[in-house]
């Protein structure tokens, strides 16, 4: 036996999800909502209210199970988690326990060049607990966020790099957001991670005491987090002392892991049966429907990107960092084949725009396309297109009403820069016996020339190519 | 007016409506002054203003000879959640609640415009069957002036309005044989329906799997009538069944009736009178031409109905009861830290019977003993319920008496380990475990304490069961037994 220590990682996360109401309640899945008014008397656990599933919440369970490469149980079963805390307000929860709707999938990424798989053991549908705020004295409770539902996708303890854990919570976050099931924010706990971490000695038949993270609010701190706790363990155990089965938090102030309680024997949650559920059936169809309707993954359209619009993986990667952005290309590219062109615009100009504080972006995929289009097509010069964006970004109006009514257009005709050009360097001999004498900028002084010549007219590559080849006559 | 209104059925009362020969003030002014005159302790709320209110506006609506409900006087069990109305399932916990919305029960209800004028007290969180256990002390048996008789229960409170004639028709719930056993004790006909029929949306869940919408009238078309009306499929309860429920009108017929007597179940039955009762019923019927058979049902299945009943209905108790902890309603006890709070809570608010039932529940949930407690009562339940289906398969229902014996007395303790007891006195479980429809209707009466039998059917076969039940309502001469015109029953 080596004394390389290896880390054994599994991750929980909980992602909360989209829909209009809450998991087994009809009351709105809001966030942000002024404390306790998304709240309806089951999500106060009072007496004699039912649960009724919540349709919407199982279709994305399913999109998010098919796009985890998952076995998706055609039947709900749902069960009790029973125990008593003051965020829960029926004194269960109702959960997946036996059944979990998705089962044995993974998740395949790059790092540093190669593939790396994560396996994910189960993904379950449950129902969030009441949010609690506390204070020195007392601790206030929102029950807004009481019933909203989750989905909490466990993996196999397989990972042994912090930095694997990192993409997979990033991969994960990504998926939600492109199949439109959750909005993926960490820093709102709609996406929750906690960390389970051992290390034993390399060749160990048996994993080493398990540590639990909680409280992780953002990706590169579940990579922080593990990195310091690798060591932690590593010191304590080089140094003859034992791991002890406790949770932690990651002070982020300290980037270090902190102890919240040492773990006794694990709680008996006397889970069984929801009887309030009956078992429910999916159809096949209904199945196939809701995957079909899934959303496009980014890995798909960045395989679409590269290989069929020929962008390059930079782009590519830059882009799909926003969803919208990405729809908004998708869209474009129904009527602009300009793709470098179109790709660059909205990595550039748009992303520019829209993160701007109170930008409104109402601009649609096929204005901005015909907007590349003008550009692609000469007819417009990059400083032309940038101006008409601003104009009607806003409002979505046509770049090409927008170019007839105010006359813009580019001097793109050789024959008609050339005798301009003629013109000019008759009237500057200065500037030809300087480029002779080798001065380059004698160059960019005449494109200048010509530009405020044609009010940014003059199409500038152009102008510049035929400068020096009118140049090199004289 | 004619004195006795309240001593007839609903179907009776809404002839005397459609004809004008009583008003709606009338009948619930009627009610209320017996609901107050009643000694029997059977009400945590009597809802003067409300009723009259409703009453009086009901005063000058035109009755709709389509509504048999109208303007009908109710009570309601206090496990029924009503908007505004304090709602206590007659447990401290629960001391001052107001539900924020209806079940969908009392909705239907109200929207057929019958008449709530009160809530029924009942065994705690419709725990127990002696209805001693409300937070407002013991309600009793109107037959029994003299006290010293148990009304049964959890119902008690639904059952002995309707017992005292205070109203037609009064609404229980039965996870175990809460209607169905004080329905014997207390002479009337008790219903439980077909689970998932009528929804339990509302209805504070004791053990969701056995509970069922089920109530008291005073004879079999009326227990129909009520059935037609709340028979609907509710969004609101996942467990709500939509589904066409199939009629044989041959079964109205008592030629074309065949009913199972259990021998191993009715041999424990020793009481003389009540026995002489039932074999005489038995023997009517069949010279009528009912087809009774005598079948064993297995002695070992029907003792294990009592336990197994104990350990579902207490495991799903224990988790269903698990939000009432003093956080987000009822009376919030001081506390300096949440446990503090809700072991607080929980200390005052239940009774000692609720505390052993939930300790038992919790036990058989641990991890360690779900297999051979938990899972194996469900596993015992299945066996029974399939021994019952299919003995059923070729018969109508199985009839016995309700319970062994006339109501008994608070002082009388009973052998707890005697077949009669664990048996007889607990059979009425098996229509929860197999969901289907079971009724109870008076046939006697002992020391002028009345008794009744007990038919239990298939699942969704209540519209048949309903039809037999009234054919041996006719040979009972006890139709329409109310404590208040006891006399006129005794022989």
């Amino acid at each position: 036996m080596s004394n390389n220590y290896i880390p054994t990682i599994g991750l929980e996360i909980h992602l909360e999800t989209k829909s209009k109401s809450k998991m087994f309640s009809s009351a709105p899945n809001t966030y942000g909502a002024k404390p306790n008014t998304s709240v309806l008397p089951i999500d106060l656990g009072m007496p004699g209210t039912l649960p009724t599933v919540n349709e919407e919440a199982v279709k994305n369970a399913i999109k998010l199970s098919h796009a985890l490469h998952m076995k998706i149980d055609h039947t709900l079963h749902f069960d009790r988690k029973n125990y008593f805390y003051s965020d829960l307000p029926k004194g269960y929860q109702i959960t997946q326990n036996e059944r979990p709707i998705g089962s044995d999938g993974y998740l395949d990424f790059q790092l540093d060049g190669s593939s790396v798989r994560v396996e994910i053991e189960r993904l379950h549908m449950e129902e969030d607990t009441c949010k609690q705020l506390h204070y020195t004295d007392f601790t206030l409770l929102d029950y807004n966020r009481a019933g909203v539902p989750l989905c909490e996708i466990v993996t196999r303890p397989c990972i042994h790099d912090a930095r694997v854990a990192r993409l997979y919570v990033e991969k994960i976050r990504e998926i939600g957001i492109y199949l439109d099931v959750s909005d993926g924010k960490m820093e709102e706990g709609s996406l929750r991670c906690d960390v389970n971490i051992s290390i034993a000695k390399e060749g160990a038949k048996e994993f080493g005491t398990k540590v639990e993270i909680k409280n992780l609010n953002s990706t590169a701190n579940v990579e922080k987090a593990i990195a310091y706790e690798i060591e932690r363990q590593k010191s304590l155990l080089e140094n003859g002392e034992k791991v002890r089965q406790e949770t932690r938090r990651f002070d982020e102030s300290k980037m270090e892991t902190v102890l919240m309680r040492v773990k006794t024997d694990a709680v008996d949650y006397k889970y069984f049966p929801e009887p309030n559920i009956l078992p429910i059936k999916l159809s096949d169809e209904f199945v196939n429907d809701t995957i079909e309707s899934s959303y496009e993954l980014a890995d798909v359209k960045f395989a679409r990107y590269t290989n069929v619009f020929k962008v390059s993986e930079y782009d590519a990667n830059t882009l799909l960092k926003n969803r919208s952005l990405a729809l908004l290309f998708d869209d474009a590219t129904k009527t602009c084949q300009y793709y470098d062109l179109l790709i660059h615009f909205i990595n550039g100009d748009v992303l520019t725009y829209v993160s701007g504080a109170n930008n409104v972006f109402n601009l649609s995929g096929k204005h901005l396309g015909e907007l590349i289009n003008l550009v692609g097509e000469n007819k417009i010069s990059n400083a032309q297109a940038r101006d008409i964006f601003k104009v009607i970004a806003k409002d979505n109006k046509s770049p090409i009403d927008i170019v007839s009514e105010q006359g813009i257009t580019q001097i793109s005709d050789e024959d008609t820069l050339k005798e301009m050009i003629k013109k000019l360097l008759d009237e500057n001999p200065q500037a030809i016996e300087d480029f002779k004498n080798g001065k380059g900028r004698a160059a960019s002084f005449l494109v200048g020339l010509i530009m405020k010549l044609t009010k940014g007219k003059a199409n500038p590559a152009l102008a510049s190519k035929l400068i020096n080849e009118e140049l090199k006559r004289r | 007016m004619d004195k006795h209104i309240l001593d007839l059925s609903i179907e009776e009362i809404h002839e005397a409506l459609v004809k004008g020969e009583v008003k709606p003030s009338d009948l619930v002014k009627e009610a209320l002054k017996r609901a107050h005159e009643s000694k029997d302790n059977a009400f945590e709320m009597i809802l003067d203003d409300l009723a009259l209110k409703k009453a009086e506006e009901l005063d000058h609506v035109v009755v709709p000879k389509n509504n048999l409900f109208f303007a009908i006087p109710y009570v309601l069990k206090d496990n029924y959640s009503t908007k505004g109305i304090k709602t206590t399932a007659s447990s401290n916990i629960l001391n001052d609640y107001i539900p924020l919305y209806d079940a969908t029960i009392y909705s239907i209800l109200k929207e057929s415009n019958a008449i709530m004028i009160a809530k029924a007290s009942m065994d705690e969180l419709a725990m127990g069957g002696t209805g001693t256990t409300s937070h407002i002390g013991t309600t009793f048996n109107p037959f029994d002036k003299a006290h010293v008789r148990s009304i049964g229960g959890s119902s008690s409170g639904s059952a002995a309005s309707v017992a005292s004639a205070v109203v037609p028709f009064a609404i229980g719930s039965d996870t175990g044989d809460s209607v169905r056993k004080p329905a014997s004790y207390a002479g009337l006909v008790g219903y439980k329906p077909t689970w998932g029929l009528l929804s339990r949306f509302g209805l504070f869940s004791y053990a969701p799997s056995l509970d069922t919408v089920a109530y008291f009238t005073r004879d079999v078309i009326d227990a129909r009538h009520l059935f037609n009306l709340l028979k609907k499929h509710d969004d609101k309860d996942e467990t709500s069944l939509n589904v066409e429920l199939k009629e044989d009108v041959e079964k109205k017929n008592v030629k074309n009736v065949k009913l199972l007597v259990f021998k191993d179940l009715d041999i424990n039955l020793k009481d003389e009178t009540l026995l002489k009762t039932y074999h005489d019923l038995l023997n009517r019927l069949k010279e009528a031409g009912m087809d009774i058979v005598e079948v064993e049902f297995g002695h070992d299945l029907l003792s294990a109905i009592y336990p197994t009943y104990n350990v579902i209905s207490f495991a799903e108790a224990t988790s269903n009861n698990a939000n009432l902890d003093g956080v987000k309603f009822g009376p919030r006890p001081e506390g300096n830290t949440y446990q503090e709070v809700m072991m607080n809570a929980r200390t005052v608010g239940f009774s000692n019977l609720i505390k052993r039932r939930f300790v038992i529940g919790s036990y058989v949930l641990y991890k360690e003993n779900q297999k051979t407690l938990f899972l194996r009562a469900k596993k015992v339940r299945r066996l029974i319920v399939q021994r019952l289906n299919e003995l059923l398969k070729n018969a109508d229902g199985f009839i016995s008496l309700a319970a062994p014996n006339i109501a008994p007395k608070f002082a009388d303790a009973t052998d707890k380990l005697s077949d009669a007891y664990v048996i007889n006195d607990n059979y009425l479980a098996i229509a929860n475990f197999s969901g289907g429809p079971s009724i109870t209707l008076p046939i006697g009466l002992k020391e002028n304490m009345p008794f009744g039998i007990n038919i239990t059917a298939k699942a969704f076969d209540d519209l048949n069961l309903l039809n037999i039940a009234e054919v041996v309502e006719s040979f009972s001469g006890m139709k329409g037994l109310s404590a208040k015109e006891v006399d006129k029953y005794v022989k």
